[in-house]
């Protein structure tokens, strides 16, 4: 396992090393530059000073090795948008709110979804099972921010319960959470009821039945675990989405978090910002499916991490 | 698989409780505008005995039918999309944050809401015979809310700023070729000290221009100082903070919360002459503009600024209801104009007859009706109606709809019924709905009338912008758009000087457009100048005008005040440049006691 670990952080560390020098080249290959030009064309002198100021006057291979040198000692530079603050700084003050709002919205969907599942399996073809179902079809069809301004139109416009949106006060979470929950708790529902209906079909449930163990120490001990590998699958890609912020969740319910400057960098090409979050994103993919497959083993003990050719 | 007995009545009946109560507790817990204590707000307001007038912080009367201090407060919204960092004009422009910068020291000129230059930090100003030198006299009592006297120097600190290289300021282009020297500064050729700004004395200040300048004072609505102490202690970042942050305006930032929001107090210090009624003023994100319009149903925000942001959905919501319908105000915005500009310089736009046929086709009034509705008006040239020079219908009939004429000139360009005319990109500027429509709308006009296929493209802005002053210039069909800087028409029609944005070059348009702007005898004169200028402009179809846009503002009824009664056109409305201490708006806006109907004071 210690070595297959290993092999493990040695195989995110390339990626990261790929990631970056992709990112690199891409982000410089787009035209336009941090500067700004809605006006007039700046004139050369102008336009060498802003260069100048953000070191972009450089060959493109030494402003590479600058960065990269400086972001492996935990200096990722200075935002071009906020130059108020680092990097660093500006991540290590968004990503908890987003990080925060992701948790809560899995907190929320994953019991809710698991219910669902069980409650539409355990009851197939009943009302409850229709019911469940298309709440999880809807959940999965409709996108969350069209969710979520169902949700301002009703709870902040009509009925005047909640603010329009905000951050600070509990209720602030409400409707992000909301939105942000119903299409994870959808597709864990869907994926809860399938695998459980799949799995109750087998002969080790039905051995269990045999020897006399009770409905809900069946599903709770045999059937569950057993249908939780699947889940795990299709599970583990929604969390890094979910804790890295969404642009249109955050900016709808004005939540102060990481989601938006995925898009400000780009289009403001603020280059040591793109190349930050670009490599957060390939660690926190990375982190979570090592996570997941280390949770195989611990739901599924035939699953052997590392034992190759078996 | 076995089945238990679907859940009886009484299971259901706790889950609607359950549910009900959930729904009670968000009610009960979640007010839509939490309350805040009246002490807390602003500056502890002395109580006036009944039926005496009420006086703010700086001793301002309230109107009688103003609603209490702690009522005073204004909420105004901005784009979450941005992160802004600083609400320094010199500081960073495009990076301000764009509600309510500009307020912690006064402008040396703030407009009225005729767009008139008058008195703001200077309190006189003057020429000498040259027409290069001017000398403004600063207003003594200006104080820092440190206790320090503002100075001809704090000007001058702040306009060296401008003129840094390292600085790299956004907006330096503003000043080249008016200011004297400031070009060669910007371009490391002089240091900052040589630029033409000095300071005579404490309260003195003086400008030498490159050439005659007669709309300097104008321009200087761009000149609210930083203070030298503060820029040389603590950099050009000073007021992004409220520990570092100084002010001579008539506000002091005491809040700012990151991609959240910004709090100002009025200045009990403030010793200038832009006095306000509002105690209390806060900009909040309001994430993206989608959000603006329930966020003001829902009385979170007394103001929506709807140039561009507002989107046909939003306009459709606000036609539908009276009550909205009645708060939207239209107004000339920075008398923008949106008009399409073809490369001239190469085939087929050399041609003449092609930019002539182009023009003829161009359905004004068409695009008013459906697409633009209140948001534009026709433009047949690039002078908006109310903006100094303007000679718009005088150009009403140079290039009227004609599609028999056009049809004609496009077949003597050698183009008979578009037959071997090159496919055309037409490519915008990341533009909104409208802008877009437009495009799209000419577009299968031309496909229509003169068989030419065009392929509309909204770009990336700033790859759009790469394409576009690249030289040779890449952008051979577009439409764009240009809004005033300052009010005169040596600023609007610089757009079209050789050299600048465009590829198009005449000469006496250029000659022209120099002498007018400096031109220093009758106003009269100069205006007929600049107006022959516009003449050569639009006649020779170098670009077809097509619409001046005319944005409007949402404002709560309970925002009175003389600044947002009629102008001399009869314009009700929230006038450029806004809330800031480039515009006397600031000093005539209160809160009515109307506003018990809609919200309580916001924290």
């Amino acid at each position: 396992m210690a070595r297959y670990l290993l092999g493990r952080f040695a195989g995110i560390l390339i990626v990261f090393f790929i990631v970056s020098v992709v990112v690199f080249l891409l982000m410089h290959a787009i035209p336009g530059g941090p500067y700004n030009e809605d006006k007039v064309p700046l004139s050369p002198e102008a336009k060498a000073n802003y260069m100048r100021k953000y070191g972009l006057d450089r060959p493109l291979v030494e402003q590479y090795v600058l960065y990269m040198g400086n972001a492996l000692r935990g200096d990722f530079g200075v935002p071009f948008q906020s130059p108020t603050e680092t990097v660093t700084g500006l991540i290590a003050r968004t990503w908890p709110v987003s990080a925060s709002l992701g948790f809560a919205a899995l907190l929320v969907a994953i019991p809710l979804g698991l219910l669902l599942g069980i409650i539409a399996a355990t009851r197939q073809n009943t009302w409850l099972d229709y019911a469940a179902s298309a709440t999880s079809t809807l959940g999965l069809t409709v996108p969350n921010f069209v969710v979520a301004v169902w949700l301002v139109l009703l709870f902040a416009v009509q009925l005047k319960w909640l603010p329009t949106g905000g951050w600070g006060e509990w209720y602030h979470y409400i409707m992000p959470v909301v939105a942000l929950a119903l299409a994870p708790m959808a597709l864990t529902a869907r994926y809860t009821r399938t695998s459980i209906l799949e799995v109750s079909r087998s002969d080790f449930i039905r051995t269990a039945r045999a020897k006399g163990l009770s409905g809900r120490q069946i599903m709770t001990r045999h059937t569950l675990r057993n249908a939780l590998i699947p889940l795990i699958t299709v599970l583990g890609p929604q969390i890094p989405n979910l804790i890295t912020g969404t642009i249109f969740i955050e900016s709808i319910f004005r939540v102060p978090g990481l989601g938006k400057f995925f898009v400000t960098s780009i289009l403001g090409r603020d280059y040591p910002m793109i190349m930050a979050l670009l490599l957060l994103v390939a660690v926190v993919w990375s982190v979570v499916y090592l996570i997941t497959d280390i949770l195989y083993t611990i739901v599924d003990p035939r699953v052997r991490l590392g034992k190759s050719k078996s | 698989m076995r089945r238990t007995h679907a859940p009886s009545f009484t299971r259901n009946a706790l889950w609607l409780t359950l549910l009900l109560l959930v729904a009670l507790l968000i009610q009960a817990c979640a007010p839509a505008g939490p309350a805040a204590p009246a002490a807390e707000q602003g500056a502890a307001p002395e109580a006036a005995a009944p039926g005496e007038p009420v006086k703010n912080a700086l001793g301002k009367e309230l109107p009688a039918d103003a609603a209490p201090l702690d009522q005073q407060v204004l909420v105004f919204p901005y784009s979450g999309w941005k992160t802004f960092t600083t609400v320094d004009f010199f500081q960073a422009v495009y990076e301000r944050a764009d509600a309510l910068s500009d307020i912690l020291s006064d402008s040396l000129v703030r407009l009225d809401k005729d767009f008139q230059p008058n008195p703001g930090a200077a309190t006189e100003w003057s020429v000498d015979d040259s027409g290069l030198v001017w000398t403004f006299k600063l207003d003594p009592n200006l104080m820092w809310n440190d206790g320090t006297p503002v100075t001809a120097d704090d000007y001058v600190a702040t306009f060296q700023y401008g003129a840094d290289p390292a600085h790299a300021w956004d907006f330096s282009w503003y000043y080249q070729g008016v200011i004297k020297n400031w070009t060669q500064s910007v371009n490391g050729e002089v240091t900052p000290q040589e630029i033409g700004v000095r300071a005579v004395d404490a309260n003195t200040l003086e400008f030498t221009t490159e050439t005659p300048a007669p709309f300097l004072p104008a321009m200087l609505v761009y000149s609210n100082t930083m203070q030298k102490r503060a820029l040389e202690e603590h950099g050009g970042f000073y007021n992004s903070d409220p520990a570092t942050s100084v002010s001579a305006g008539p506000y002091k930032l005491v809040e700012w919360t990151k991609d959240q929001r910004l709090v100002y107090e009025i200045n009990e210090q403030y010793k200038g002459t832009n006095i306000p009624y509002i105690q209390r003023l806060v900009v909040t994100n309001i994430g993206q503009p989608s959000q603006l319009l329930p966020a003001y149903e829902a009385n979170e925000i007394d103001f929506v600024n709807g140039g561009g942001t507002l989107s046909p959905a939003d306009f459709e919501i606000i036609a539908a209801d009276p009550a909205l319908n009645e708060q939207y105000h239209p107004h000339y915005g920075d008398f923008r104009t949106y008009y399409f500009a073809f490369d001239n310089t190469q085939p087929p736009f050399d041609n003449p007859l092609v930019r002539e046929a182009f023009a003829h086709v161009l359905d004004r009034d068409a695009i008013t009706a459906n697409i633009l509705k209140r948001q534009g008006i026709p433009a047949y040239s690039f002078l908006a109606p109310g903006f100094p020079a303007s000679n718009s219908a005088a150009f009403a009939e140079t290039w009227p709809l004609d599609v028999e004429k056009a049809k004609q000139l496009l077949a003597e360009a050698g183009y008979p019924d578009g037959e071997g005319f090159p496919k055309l990109t037409l490519k915008l500027r990341s533009e909104g709905p409208a802008p877009t429509a437009v495009a799209q709308a000419y577009a299968s006009a031309l496909k229509d009338t003169l068989g030419i296929d065009v392929e509309v493209t909204n770009m990336d802005f700033k790859a759009y912008m790469d394409e576009m002053n690249a030289k040779p210039t890449q952008m051979q069909f577009t439409l764009i758009s240009y809004g005033m800087d300052y009010l005169d028409p040596s600023n609007m029609l610089g757009v079209f000087l050789s050299g600048g944005r465009h590829p198009w070059s005449n000469a006496d348009y250029d000659a022209l457009v120099k002498e007018a702007s400096a031109f220093l005898g009758d106003p009269g004169e100069r205006t007929q100048m600049f107006q022959d200028a516009e003449k050569i402009l639009v006649d020779d179809a170098a670009f077809v005008f097509a619409y001046h846009q005319t944005p409007g503002d949402m404002i709560k009824p309970y925002l009175k005040g003389p600044s947002l009664e009629p102008d001399a056109n009869g314009v009700a409305a929230w006038h450029w440049p806004g809330f800031s201490s480039f515009s006397d708006l600031l000093s005539g806006v209160y809160i009515s006691n109307d506003v018990s109907d809609y919200r309580q004071a916001p924290n």
